[in-house]
């Protein structure tokens, strides 16, 4: 699902859009904050994406830039459905402002400053994604014969890892990680902030359960990009273990032409080891928060940005690359690298274990949740490996 | 905030019901006490309060401006760096298009004891509407 996010503030409406889309298993295609422009509204012209996501304002709080924006997204070609879920005070005039599409009205998405309110917007993506796209796409015939409609692999990965804690106790904050050949998700289902007198938490609370998609971070596809977007941690290793960057490079050529390409040497074997933990370094690294380090009159403080996920416990390798082959390592190496991050302490996991969800499983069993969530939560649990230190 | 100060507010905000403030304690301070008060204060007077709490940014408190449309921002200060975090404030804002907002600022806001007026008139330059000193009856 190709959504395109249009918040307000970067930090603040636009991230929770961004958030929703992905936590709705959405990918986020184009962003945008204040007010668009003639070419940002050419370029969403250009790539048509399936869902805008539009918000902006707190509920009685600004409403110039929505009403702004209504009115140019009104004048253009523009054809997929608009989520409103900005400012309510505005949302009658913003349908009233574009009358030829359709527009979704739910509620807004930070109705006060520091209030995330995600869950219907990510309602609304789902209900869309399921009439439109399901319908449009011959998937209706799936839909008869099992009774239930499909979700899209990350919507189910999502609500499965956002049930496994309720329904199975001793699994209470995961996360997972998902490389494929074009993205990278991460999952996390942990309490994002714990308040003390030492930690002061700056930008908004991140919920509980969230997602993260990265573009281009990915095997195949994505390999070029990800080389572009990993090349410091890519570099070490590859110092560090003796190998050549142009093999390397030659590699990338090979793989991201053939996406069903599997490595048919050690060396290959290594360099797709090597490509996997920079996905995960750099998919970590954008999906936790940190602390800085301040000194204050009263003493020393933490300010805390983004996420804190110091208290997962078992983070699973749910698809791709990390189900089919990865080690323990493969997760291990990276976080560990990942600690601290410039002049930041990254809130990684303290004392994970790691999993494979081996036969690939998580995302059908996120299909069964639904209906059958003691079933499919148990299910996931008992069907993963327990990764052991290979090193 | 004295009693002039007090009455003086009143008359400017007197039929604006509902509007929204920012406070929050700027820089690396962490002093919470006197926040928490004018949030109870300003409550009470029929604002609709946003308070960021402390160490806030000059960019945090235009943040929550621009989302709420905020008809004033009050900066609390202090540790006695009001001064070096307040500086750029008023330029910060023009450039994000709050061209209306009003700007105040109280507290201990200079190192030392420099006399009131001249603090006044430093942060005046600076662009803020009204300064208060560090007075409690």
């Amino acid at each position: 699902m190709r959504i395109a996010a249009i918040g307000l503030v970067p930090d603040l409406t636009l991230q929770l859009a961004k958030l929703a889309a992905m936590s709705a298993g959405g990918k986020v295609i184009a962003s945008y904050s204040f007010s668009l422009t003639r070419s940002d509204i050419g370029y969403l012209e250009n790539i048509q994406p399936d869902i805008l996501l539009f918000s902006g304002g707190t509920d009685g709080g600004n409403s110039r830039y929505v009403l702004e924006n209504a009115r140019k997204l009104a004048a253009s070609s523009l054809s997929c459905p608009v989520i409103y879920a900005g400012n309510r005070a505005a949302a009658e005039e913003v349908v009233d402002l574009m009358p030829a599409k359709e527009v979704i009205v739910t509620e807004n998405l930070m109705p006060e400053v520091g209030q995330v309110n995600l869950e219907p917007a990510r309602e609304k993506i789902r209900d869309l994604f399921l009439k439109r796209i399901v319908s449009g796409r011959g998937l209706s015939e799936i839909v008869d014969l099992f009774g239930t409609p499909p979700q899209p692999t990350p919507l189910a990965v999502f609500e499965l890892i956002s049930a496994i804690p309720q329904y199975q106790t001793d699994w209470s904050d995961l996360a997972a990680i998902d490389i494929g050949g074009a993205n990278t998700d991460f999952y996390s289902n942990t309490e994002s902030y714990l308040e003390t007198d030492t930690v002061i938490l700056k930008g908004i609370r991140e919920p509980k359960v969230k997602r993260t998609v990265e573009g281009d971070l990915g095997l195949r596809v994505s390999a070029h990009s990800l080389a572009d977007s990993g090349w410091a941690y890519l570099e070490e290793r590859l110092k560090g273990l003796g190998l050549e960057v142009e093999r390397l490079r030659k590699h990338l050529d090979k793989i991201a032409l053939d996406l069903d390409y599997l490595p048919q040497s050690e060396e290959e074997t290594l360099f797709d080891r090597l490509l996997a933990e920079t996905c995960v370094y750099y998919a970590a690294l954008r999906h936790s928060g940190g602390w800085r380090e301040t000194y204050t009159p009263q003493g020393r403080v933490y300010v805390q940005t983004g996420k804190d996920l110091r208290r997962v416990k078992a983070i699973v390798g749910s698809g791709g690359f990390l189900a089919a082959s990865g080690s323990a390592e493969t997760m291990r190496r990276p976080l560990q690298k990942l600690r601290t991050y410039g002049q930041e302490r990254k809130l990684l996991p303290e004392k994970p274990l790691f999993y494979a969800d081996r036969q690939y499983l998580f995302s059908l069993l996120g299909n069964l949740v639904g209906k059958y969530p003691k079933e499919a939560t148990a299910l996931a649990v008992a069907l993963l490996e327990n990764l052991k230190d290979e090193d | 905030m004295n009693q002039e100060n007090r009455s003086n507010q009143k008359l400017e905000f007197r039929n604006m019901d509902q509007d929204t403030i920012i406070l929050g304690v700027i820089g690396a301070d962490c002093h919470s006490v006197g926040n928490k008060i004018l949030e109870l204060f300003f409550t009470a007077e029929g604002f609709k309060v946003l308070n960021l709490g402390v160490m806030v940014s000059q960019q945090e408190f235009i943040n929550a401006a621009i989302e709420t449309n905020a008809k004033a921002i009050f900066v609390s200060s202090l540790y006695g760096h009001g001064d070096i975090d307040c500086q750029g404030f008023r330029d910060l804002c023009l450039e994000k298009v709050l061209d209306r907002i009003l700007l105040y600022v109280g507290g201990n806001l200079v190192v030392g004891k420099t006399p009131f007026e001249i603090v006044e008139e430093k942060f005046k330059k600076m662009g803020f509407d009204r300064v208060f000193p560090q007075t409690s009856t």
